[in-house]
């Protein structure tokens, strides 16, 4: 699965002066420098931290998603932009989103597989098997 | 241990919940009653051991307000390691909990109260920020009845399912934090915090944030961050905004002004807004109560690195209240830097000297380490401590006046 932060690639550009009130300007405004993205950390460190199958479906699953859920909040929204379909449609996205974020962050910050203690009350089930690379 | 035996209990005053703990390991408590009961069947005779904690309701009830989920991390843990220990969902439960337990404390996200689960929400029409996707007689049932020390069965919402999952049982704590979209909307839940925060991110850092969280995802781009803060912006400033003007602490934050035409996002200007004439609540100011000031400590005694660090503070009215407003602008490089401000900050409630850096240094590869984020987190951490503690010693204090009268 390709790494959370592949940043290298990125160059867009975030300008403050041109974003107005609930306004953002145009994407070719917008600019991020690398310094500001929290470093990243290798993939190495990750898979360390995750440690039953049950995670690895979880990321895998929130992942797809968020693809899946982009996709169609476009659709949606495409249609008719002020519809009540296109706001819920936006908000599972975001819903989503911050999901596997705080996901990422047990796992990076934490260095914890969020199932932890599930697994050691519950080790036959599915969810616990180790996972493996 | 006191014995004595007692033979019917009709009602118990509603501050009691039972348990029946697997093992009896019989630590006392003083809260805590031990009923030891005989049972005599056909063909054992069996021992059953019932505990009655009566907690007496001193649970300080806190209520944060923040857009980006919950167990919004950064500031819960930075709140639950003032009081000590480390907050960690509920142990051998539903692994998709949003609770948080420590020692003292207890997190709860509001996102368990959805009357709608994600179904639901798709067919109505309506999104997570929508009143009518919550349930707010459940929400203040419960809160009420774990601040008068009553434990609850709260339902579990799972944001990887969207699905309402069986509920968890939550037992009064000490601290009760309630994290979410709306915890100061119903008035009647309002009522009962003892101290309320509003996280107020301005549309531009949101934006940075978002992006810094969700670019490299395989299914966002520039474009699909920024409709989806579009498409929630208008149920946000309809339901969710309303509620800092009812905040006791306000923590905005905003672009920085040091640099011109900044266009990075990395600096941050941070204004901790604090309520006057908050019971138990006395602002932290700046040299002076109640006077402005502006103050910029890098000079002579201090060498900072560019773009440095300004200070303010001062009086204002934020939605027709009196507040102390303080402010931080820039970022800390050195930990002499930190200590530095540190020391001439007053009312923060530290209970030795460089607590408040300690604290930053704990959790420093936490973001808003160096700036006003985790400088105003921490603050508000302390001082919600010492609300706490204050709280506690007047409801001590009361039975002595009784026995004086």
């Amino acid at each position: 699965m390709a790494s959370s932060f592949t940043l290298t690639s990125l160059n867009p550009c975030l300008s403050f002066r041109s974003i107005s009130n609930g306004e953002i300007n145009s994407t070719k405004k917008i600019m991020i420098k690398m310094s500001m993205i929290t470093p990243s950390s290798k993939d190495g460190t990750r898979s360390k931290a995750m440690k039953f199958k049950g995670t690895q479906m979880r990321e895998k699953k929130l992942t797809e998603m968020i693809e899946q859920k982009v996709v169609e909040a476009n659709q949606v929204c495409g249609e008719d932009e002020t519809s009540d379909e296109c706001k819920v449609a936006w908000d599972e996205v975001e819903e989503i989103s911050q999901a596997k974020a705080d996901l990422r962050l047990k796992l990076e910050k934490l260095q914890q597989d969020p199932l932890e203690s599930f697994c050691q009350e519950n080790p036959e089930t599915d969810e616990c098997r180790i996972y493996e690379d | 241990m006191a014995v004595s035996t007692v033979y019917t209990v009709l009602s118990l005053n509603s501050a009691c919940s039972i348990s029946k703990p697997n093992k009896t390991h019989l630590g006392f408590n003083q809260k805590q009653l031990v009923f030891f009961k005989k049972t005599t069947t056909i063909t054992t005779t069996r021992r059953a051991t019932t505990v009655i904690t009566c907690s007496a309701g001193d649970t300080v009830v806190i209520g944060l307000a923040a857009d980006s989920g919950c167990g919004k991390s950064t500031f819960m843990r930075r709140l639950t390691s003032v009081f000590g220990g480390a907050a960690e969902p509920p142990k051998g439960g539903n692994p998709d909990s949003n609770t948080l337990i420590s020692d003292t404390t207890t997190v709860i996200c509001l996102d368990d109260y959805h009357s709608l689960d994600r179904t639901g929400r798709k067919e109505k029409g309506v999104t997570a920020l929508d009143p009518r996707a919550n349930n707010f007689d459940l929400m203040y049932e419960q809160v009420k009845a774990i601040k008068n020390g009553v434990a609850v069965e709260k339902p579990i919402y799972n944001h990887v399912t969207g699905l309402i999952d069986p509920p968890e049982l939550i037992k009064p704590p000490k601290i009760f934090v309630i994290e979410g979209l709306h915890p100061m909307y119903d008035a009647r839940v309002r009522e009962l915090l003892d101290f309320s925060i509003y996280l107020d991110i301005s549309n531009e850092v949101k934006f940075a944030w978002k992006i810094q969280r969700d670019m490299a995802e395989r299914g966002h781009s520039l474009e699909s961050i920024k409709a989806s803060i579009e498409a929630r912006k208008p149920d946000f400033d309809a339901y969710i905004d309303p509620q800092k003007q009812y905040a006791d602490a306000v923590i905005e934050v905003l672009p920085t002004q040091l640099i011109p035409d900044d266009n990075e996002g990395k600096v941050l200007r941070v204004r901790l807004i604090m309520k006057e004439g908050v019971k138990y609540f006395n602002p932290v100011y700046l040299f002076d109560e109640g006077s402005t000031i502006s103050w910029i400590p890098c000079g002579r005694k201090l060498t900072c690195s560019y773009p440095g660090i300004k200070f303010s503070y001062g009086p204002e009215t934020y939605f027709g209240h009196e507040v102390s407003v303080l402010e931080m602008d820039g970022q800390f490089d050195r930990l002499d830097e930190l200590i530095y401000v540190e020391s001439h900050l007053s009312n923060i409630s530290t209970k030795f000297y460089g607590e408040v850096t300690q604290q930053m240094l704990k959790h420093a590869d936490f973001p808003g380490s160096n700036n006003g984020t985790g400088l105003f987190q921490t603050i508000v951490g302390l001082k919600i401590r010492d609300l706490y503690e204050q709280i506690v010693a007047s409801k001590t204090g009361a039975p002595l006046e009784a026995t004086k009268a």
